[in-house]
């Protein structure tokens, strides 16, 4: 796989990684995952708050690097509408697996950044 | 007062999306099939599907292409040559017919037919045997010139409904109390509950792309729409200024009469590559071919920034030498260039495209949804009102209208494309038969929905363009084109992408269709649920 694929997929890995955070941290889609009545106590909510910002953050900086400031932004708006489509219809057909999703989205989207990050330093 | 603004709001929404949805459903259904408008029209014509094999170096391209022209076209004033790309394999060549002489002076010369040649850039073997057809194209045009009417009209028609579509998604904001408690919010199988949520969905979850789309769309046609600004300026010579917006320059060379050959054209590319960077050469023009005051235009491929002002090289045709290089724009036309570049997506790498791609068909689904839930919001309040349970004359035709412009429409599609595989290779008019049948099917599929619409017919017009759109890579594969093994297996991106694409629409559309087989039983919760 090419660097600049594995950026983009990267840059898909984490918007979806942090979607899936950001859904997880509010009360009706915790209870899509873990069933009706439970909530996440308010250290989790507010480490998936912070882990789901710093994820999408990490995709838009994955675009810049990869195409650069205008067409960055553009490519990023696109992964994001795509991401958090992924996540939403996992979570209404798939609410029980969200967050396996959430984290192989993640765990990909770091090795496939830290991949292409060190193609390109080497 | 709040309260008041939201529900003015929430009017102005349901309104201005109801009456221009129908259009707008075409709109954005066609512009996002223009996406791939290289890839329809290269999969339109099964004869060059072959062609789409390896890359060929651009050297060896446009010597052929300049051999062909010299052999075809010697005595014309203009060639036009589009290097191959990725997306569309081939040479094409163009040029302008020989001038007559009996052309009065001072009178506007007609617009005479081009003359045309496609040409495989590894052999220079003429690919003339390819059928006539409009392509992508047609999508494209159908998008904002709409057909059968004048293309003013139609820009005007299309304007008027882009300008309401801006107005709907803004109020739509406004009106929508709950963009980020319902973000990720899908319910299924909740009757009104469920479409609002899926129109929600895909409207927020696009949002950038929707305002992007409108916007840039009326920004792409701005001329037409506010001519006040160049008439003023230009009054009647707005011709110049055109021709300037576009850098070609207003003056067309006057021929000299003296015939010099022209010099070879790939050390020019070659050389205007080099200024680039390495990007390739896009499109050739060349003037007055043969002359000894020739001129050569070589533009940048389109894909390699994000604005629709390529940066163009002008070389003296007979010795080869470099005149003039543009690029530079003020800040009014660069602006104007990115605007533009962005709605048509020129500029997107195929990871882009299939964004926009996707995001255009939220838009399609936003646009669909939005039109369905008028008349599923509406029909309870008429069940109450009749005992009999007859639906009104509003509720009657807009469902007709949502059927004929929705499901009508996806069969039309699929239709063209059947109609191009169908139709004979060799026929007058065939591109125009091609959109007749486009029409005649779209026109049988509304009115069938006037007449009769009720979920039976929904189902009826899902499961007929499923089907249609499912067998394309049959349909592909036995009327001359490359099959869908094969062309994986050659990585033929192109021609494989377009069967796939259409096979999963279809495979989506009939499983729309199943769904409706299980209704009746929904269809009472629906009746009962106000919410």
């Amino acid at each position: 796989m090419s660097a600049a694929a594995m950026m983009a997929l990267g840059a898909f890995g984490s918007a979806t990684g942090g979607f899936t955070a950001l859904s997880l941290a509010m009360d009706r889609h915790w209870q899509d995952a873990y069933g009706r009545g439970s909530e996440p106590g308010p250290g989790r909510r507010r480490l998936l708050r912070l882990g789901g910002s710093l994820a999408l953050l990490v995709s838009l900086l994955a675009c810049m690097a990869l195409w650069g400031g205008p067409k960055g932004w553009v490519a990023w708006a696109g992964i994001l509408t795509v991401a958090a489509l992924a996540s939403s219809l996992t979570l209404t057909y798939a609410g029980r697996t969200v967050a396996r999703l959430g984290w192989s989205a993640g765990a990909a989207a770091v090795l496939l950044l830290g991949a292409a990050v060190l193609a390109r330093v080497l | 007062m709040k309260e008041g603004f939201r529900q003015s709001m929430a009017w102005l929404h349901t309104w201005s999306g109801l009456l221009v949805g129908w259009i707008l459903f075409m709109v954005f259904a066609a512009g996002t099939a223009s996406y791939f408008r290289d890839e329809i029209t290269l999969w339109m014509k099964p004869e060059l599907h072959a062609a789409a094999g390896a890359p060929v170096a651009q050297a060896v391209a446009i010597a052929h292409a300049q051999q062909a022209l010299e052999r075809r076209a010697r005595a014309s004033p203009r060639w036009f040559i589009t290097m191959p790309t990725e997306r569309d394999p081939t040479v094409r060549t163009a040029w302008v017919p020989e001038r007559k002489k009996e052309q009065p002076a001072g009178e506007r010369p007609k617009r005479r037919a081009f003359g045309s040649a496609v040409i495989d850039p590894a052999t220079g073997q003429e690919l003339g045997m390819a059928r006539d057809t409009r392509g992508g194209d047609f999508f494209f045009r159908l998008h904002f010139d709409l057909h059968y009417m004048s293309a003013i009209w139609g820009r005007w028609i299309v304007g008027a409904c882009a300008m309401f579509m801006l107005v709907a998604i803004l109020s739509g904001i406004v009106t929508h109390k709950r963009i980020f408690k319902d973000f990720f919010t899908f319910r299924p199988r909740k009757g009104q509950r469920s479409w609002l949520d899926a129109h929600n969905l895909s409207a927020v979850l696009a949002l950038p792309y929707h305002l992007m789309i409108t916007y840039t769309g009326l920004v792409t046609l701005m001329f037409m729409y506010l001519p006040g600004g160049v008439q003023a300026v230009y009054q009647d010579r707005t011709d110049s200024f055109y021709a300037e917006l576009g850098g070609t320059g207003s003056a067309a060379p006057k021929p000299s009469g003296e015939r010099v050959a022209l010099a070879p054209l790939g050390p020019m590319l070659a050389q205007a590559s080099a200024a680039w960077h390495g990007a390739p050469v896009g499109r050739v023009t060349v003037n007055l071919p043969g002359d000894a005051r020739a001129t050569v235009a070589v533009s940048q491929q389109d894909g390699h920034g994000i604005g629709n002002n390529l940066p163009v090289m002008t070389f003296d045709g007979a010795s080869g030498r470099l005149l003039s290089a543009s690029g530079d724009s003020g800040g009014a036309v660069a602006t104007r260039g990115v605007l533009y570049g962005l709605h048509l997506g020129h500029f997107a790498d195929p990871l882009l495209r299939a964004l926009f791609f996707v995001s255009g068909l939220a838009g399609c689904a936003m646009v669909a949804t939005g039109l369905l839930m008028w008349a599923v919001k509406e029909r309870p309040k008429h069940f109450k009102a009749r005992a009999d349970g007859r639906i009104g004359f509003g509720l009657r035709l807009v469902d007709g209208l949502n059927l004929g412009a929705v499901a009508g429409l996806l069969v039309a599609m699929a239709a063209f494309f059947w109609a191009n595989r169908l139709l004979p290779g060799v026929m007058p008019q065939r591109p125009e038969a091609e959109i007749r049948w486009f029409f005649i099917v779209w026109g049988v599929a509304a009115l069938a929905a006037l007449a009769l619409p009720t979920r039976w017919m929904w189902q009826l017009q899902l499961a007929l363009g499923g089907l249609l759109f499912a067998l394309v890579p049959v349909l592909n594969a036995a009327t001359g084109g490359v099959g869908l093994p094969a062309s994986i297996g050659h990585g033929m991106w192109a021609v494989a992408g377009f069967d796939l694409v259409s096979l999963l629409l279809g495979v989506f559309l009939l499983a729309c269709a199943l769904k409706l087989r299980k209704a009746p039983l929904r269809a009472a919760r629906l009746a009962g649920s106000t919410a």
